[in-house]
């Protein structure tokens, strides 16, 4: 092993790292609004995904320029899947943390049956898009360039979700509802609205990621349950409800998948991952940046 | 003193008895091979569930990860009678007994976690071992174990003519979860563990070691999970990782008790008894074109019953007085 | 005169910078009613805490009934005789009423036949006899309060602790309440509470020790305390003290 290749596969993974912060960032936004986990975002990615490759293949839109749109697209779906369903099951007395996780886990399981059901199991993918299968060397290490516009998308969106939440009005009733909901009501605040509109952001955000993601990933009904898990433990490594553990938890995850791949067999790249996820746990429960 | 109480405890016991009776002749009558297998699947699921609903349900510390449980019964079982001849019913015992050691060695650490980093832990944790098993070429890896026919014999646990003695097992499983659950329930350890649940510092002020209840609900669950799992490799006669150890099988457990009511006493089994047969004849009747249809119902199911009843569809039968609530 | 049943010696507890209990020494006799009392942030609920285990003290010992239990867990602090009860209630909200004691009284009761009957016990001696049978969660507040006080009783305990078990409550409620509190003494339970309402509290106490800024700032007789000019310049205020 060469210094080289221990380079190259952490600039990878660190780009990787990036994009999975992305996908776990909205997560971390939803639970930090109202400690709810959306069991389902993985399928959100999904869709997402989907989104990306029916617009290329019916429009010839490329993955780059439908980003945006998805993200419109993903936006609306969240905001509905919380006014239709998320809404109901805060409200449960009984049980309600299982009513969360298993009204969006039920949520999870139709949306896989809605993209079999609609786009059959195939695998696809989006064959011919600006970026795809195109690298850059930088200094002998290639780097590929849909991670990298996708690590580049991903550092941009954090900025301006940092901004947003600190500098905007809606971003203020976001982090007055987070702290508290009964007192929000009293100025007028509709907590509904609030919330609808964060689970759009959160949607939003898995969408741009999902749009990027398309252009090297193969599409398929299943695709998000395998990123759910690394979007899972990014969050709660970085601290279930903390923005910028997203963010370092997404960077971690990165690195550590691509350092377990120079040393273990690649079908275990992933033991790495959960195994750093326990040790963090274990030491700080409220992973990294979670208030303690 | 309060011989209401008891007379509920006696009514329980009874009807607990007349139902296994009812199943135990059911497959007299009904002799079509598929019907008896969704009956095998309904009473080992239930009984799965009724183990999970031990720690998840009684003592409220929420595994998604009893996969790995179940796995490594069905592994030990298979493993040890493939490579070494021991008879199924040891490696059941085995299987169990382990499971219960490993559940105790992971809770060490994983009980001082709460909510969802509890939650993922038991997810991440499962994962680990279906990757590792996965790699591990003595036990099969990817490619799994058959496990050889050696005729029908009680003694090995193997029947090809009929599904029968496997039903009468499944039935007996089901029973013995059922009665576990039962008797625990109202025994120091299911006071503890339901004071666990519902506030842990209140438990620790009143006496209650909650770090020791959540290690003892783990072991009893782990054990009998595991001993399912043994029975299902027997059942199905191969295993390989992702049919004994895959995230699914988690989910499926969670699920009959989360529907039927989580932390009830009949809650998993009445899950399991809507559930298991409706999964099975949505994937038959409208899931063979491999089209989703089932998922789409299985779903929607699963959305619907959580939002309209998050107390479980238990609730239905139980009778409309107060003191009945638990 | 025999050892007192609670001492605390020369503890501190300090979270980060904030110190909450500086050098605070007290004892409670056998069978006495002692009130806490101080005004809001004088580190009452810390003392307490660390009385009844929920946390270590940062320096210093506490001794209950001649042994040294500065490092035993709540449970075990149970187990030698400390019953609680919470500010906060934090009633198992799913269980009944009567499942509630049960579970305090497991502690003493290894036969469930003789907890259950403990149980029953204990919840008529506290008036909660009727309501065995309801969701704790369906329990009005001033029951709730009784109810954490059943449950401290189930498990026997040498030393009550009540952590504002008055506060709160209409007078009707709390002239019951008093009457419970009397009751406890009367079986041969040593009774430590904190407590804010101050003219019920009074009277109800043989002795009142008064925390401010973390220290013990006056103890001895209630009717003494009311007067003592450190304390009403401290918490009482000056038509307290005329009152008293």
């Amino acid at each position: 092993m060469t210094a080289e290749t221990i380079i190259q596969s952490l600039a990878s993974g660190l780009l990787m790292g990036l994009l999975y912060g992305l996908i776990a960032v909205g997560l971390a936004l939803i639970f930090g609004l109202m400690d709810v986990v959306n069991f389902a975002h993985g399928e959100f990615l999904m869709i997402a995904m989907y989104a990306t490759f029916f617009l290329f293949a019916f429009f010839a839109i490329d993955p780059l320029l439908a980003a945006p749109l998805v993200a419109a697209a993903l936006f609306v779906f969240g905001a509905v899947v919380y006014l239709l369903i998320v809404r109901f099951a805060v409200r449960a007395k009984a049980n309600a943390g299982m009513v969360q996780i298993f009204s969006t886990f039920g949520l999870a399981i139709v949306m896989r049956g809605v993209a079999q059901f609609f786009f059959t199991p195939d695998y696809r993918s989006v064959p011919h898009s600006w970026l795809g299968g195109k690298t850059i060397s930088l200094g002998g290490i290639f780097l590929p360039q849909p991670q990298l516009v996708g690590a580049a998308v991903s550092i941009a969106a954090f900025g301006a979700l940092y901004f947003f939440i600190h500098r905007t009005d809606f971003g203020r009733a976001l982090e007055a509802t987070r702290e508290d909901a009964g007192a929000v009501a009293l100025v007028g605040i509709d907590k509904n609205r609030v919330f609808a509109l964060g689970w759009g952001l959160g949607a939003a955000l898995v969408g741009l990621a999902g749009a990027i993601m398309s252009i090297f990933f193969y599409i398929y009904p299943d695709v998000g349950a395998s990123f759910a898990l690394i979007a899972y433990v990014t969050v709660a490594l970085g601290g279930f409800g903390s923005v910028f553990g997203a963010f370092a938890g997404g960077i971690i995850v990165g690195l550590v998948e691509a350092s377990t791949a120079l040393i273990l067999p690649p079908s275990l790249k992933s033991v790495g991952i959960y195994a750093v996820y326990l040790l963090v746990v274990f030491v700080r429960p409220r992973g990294l940046f979670g208030s303690m | 003193m309060d011989s209401e109480f008891a007379s509920r405890r006696r009514r329980e016991l009874i009807i607990a008895f007349c139902l296994a009776a009812i199943a135990a002749v059911v497959p007299l009558f009904v002799k079509d091979v598929y019907v008896q297998n969704i009956m095998v699947l309904t009473l080992m699921w239930g009984a799965l569930s009724q183990s999970w609903n031990i720690l998840s349900g009684y003592c409220g510390q929420i595994s998604l990860g009893h996969a790995l449980y179940f796995g490594i019964g069905a592994y030990t079982t298979t493993l040890l009678f493939t490579k070494f001849g021991v008879l199924p019913w040891f490696g059941m015992l085995g299987g169990g007994v382990i499971s219960g050691i490993i559940a105790m060695a992971l809770g060490y650490p994983c009980f001082r976690l709460r909510g969802h980093y509890f939650v993922i832990a038991t997810i991440v944790i499962a994962e680990i071992g279906l990757l590792l098993f996965h790699n591990w070429d003595w036990a099969g890896a990817a490619l799994g174990i058959d496990i050889p026919v050696r005729g029908d014999s009680w003694l090995k646990f193997q029947f090809t003519r009929s599904k029968l003695p496997y039903f009468y097992f499944a039935l007996g499983l089901a029973c013995v979860a059922w009665f576990v659950t039962w008797w625990l329930e109202d025994s120091k350890w299911g006071y503890w563990w339901r004071a666990v649940k519902d506030n842990p510092e209140a438990a620790e002020s009143l006496g209650v070691v909650v770090f020791n209840s959540k290690m003892g609900a783990a072991a009893v669950s782990a054990f009998l999970v595991a001993v399912g799992g043994s029975f299902y490799a027997q059942f199905v006669s191969y295993i390989d990782p992702e049919s004994v150890m895959g995230f699914q099988f988690s989910l499926l457990m969670a699920l009959p008790a989360v529907l039927g009511g989580i932390g009830t006493l009949w809650g998993p089994l009445l899950g399991a008894v809507i559930l298991i047969p409706l999964t099975e004849l949505t994937r038959s009747f409208i899931g063979g074109s491999g089209r989703g249809v089932d998922l789409i119902v299985y779903g929607g199911l699963i959305v619907a019953i959580s939002l309209a009843r998050p107390q479980g569809l238990v609730g239905l039968f139980a009778p409309k007085r107060k003191e009945a609530a638990r | 005169m025999t050892a007192p049943l609670l001492e605390t010696r020369g503890v501190w507890q300090r979270f980060g910078g904030l110190v909450a209990n500086s050098d605070v020494s007290i004892s409670v006799g056998r069978g006495e009613i002692v009130g806490l009392i101080g005004p809001n942030g004088a580190g009452k609920s810390t003392l307490f805490n660390l009385i009844a285990g929920v946390l270590p003290p940062t320096q210093g010992s506490i001794i209950f009934d001649g042994e040294d239990v500065t490092a035993l867990p709540a449970a075990v602090r149970c187990q030698r005789g400390v019953g609680r009860t919470f500010q906060v209630v934090k009633s198992f909200e799913t269980m009944s009423v009567i499942d509630n004691v049960i579970v305090g009284a497991l502690i003493r009761n290894t036969v469930m036949r003789d907890a259950r009957r403990k149980a029953h016990q204990v919840l008529e001696f506290c008036g909660l006899g009727p309501r065995a049978h309801v969701l704790a969660s369906d329990l009005v507040p001033s029951e709730k309060r009784r109810l954490e006080v059943a449950r401290a009783l189930a498990t026997e305990p040498k030393l009550l602790l009540l952590d504002e078990v008055l506060t709160g409550l209409t007078p009707v409620e709390a002239k019951t309440g008093v009457e419970l509190v009397r009751r406890v003494r009367e079986t041969g339970v040593t009774v430590l509470m904190v407590e804010h309402v101050m003219e019920i509290v009074m009277p109800l106490v043989d002795r009142a020790i008064v925390l401010d800024l973390g220290k013990v700032l006056v103890e001895g007789k209630p009717t003494d305390v009311v007067r003592d000019p450190k304390v009403i310049s401290a918490y009482l205020g000056d038509r307290h003290a005329v009152g008293a």
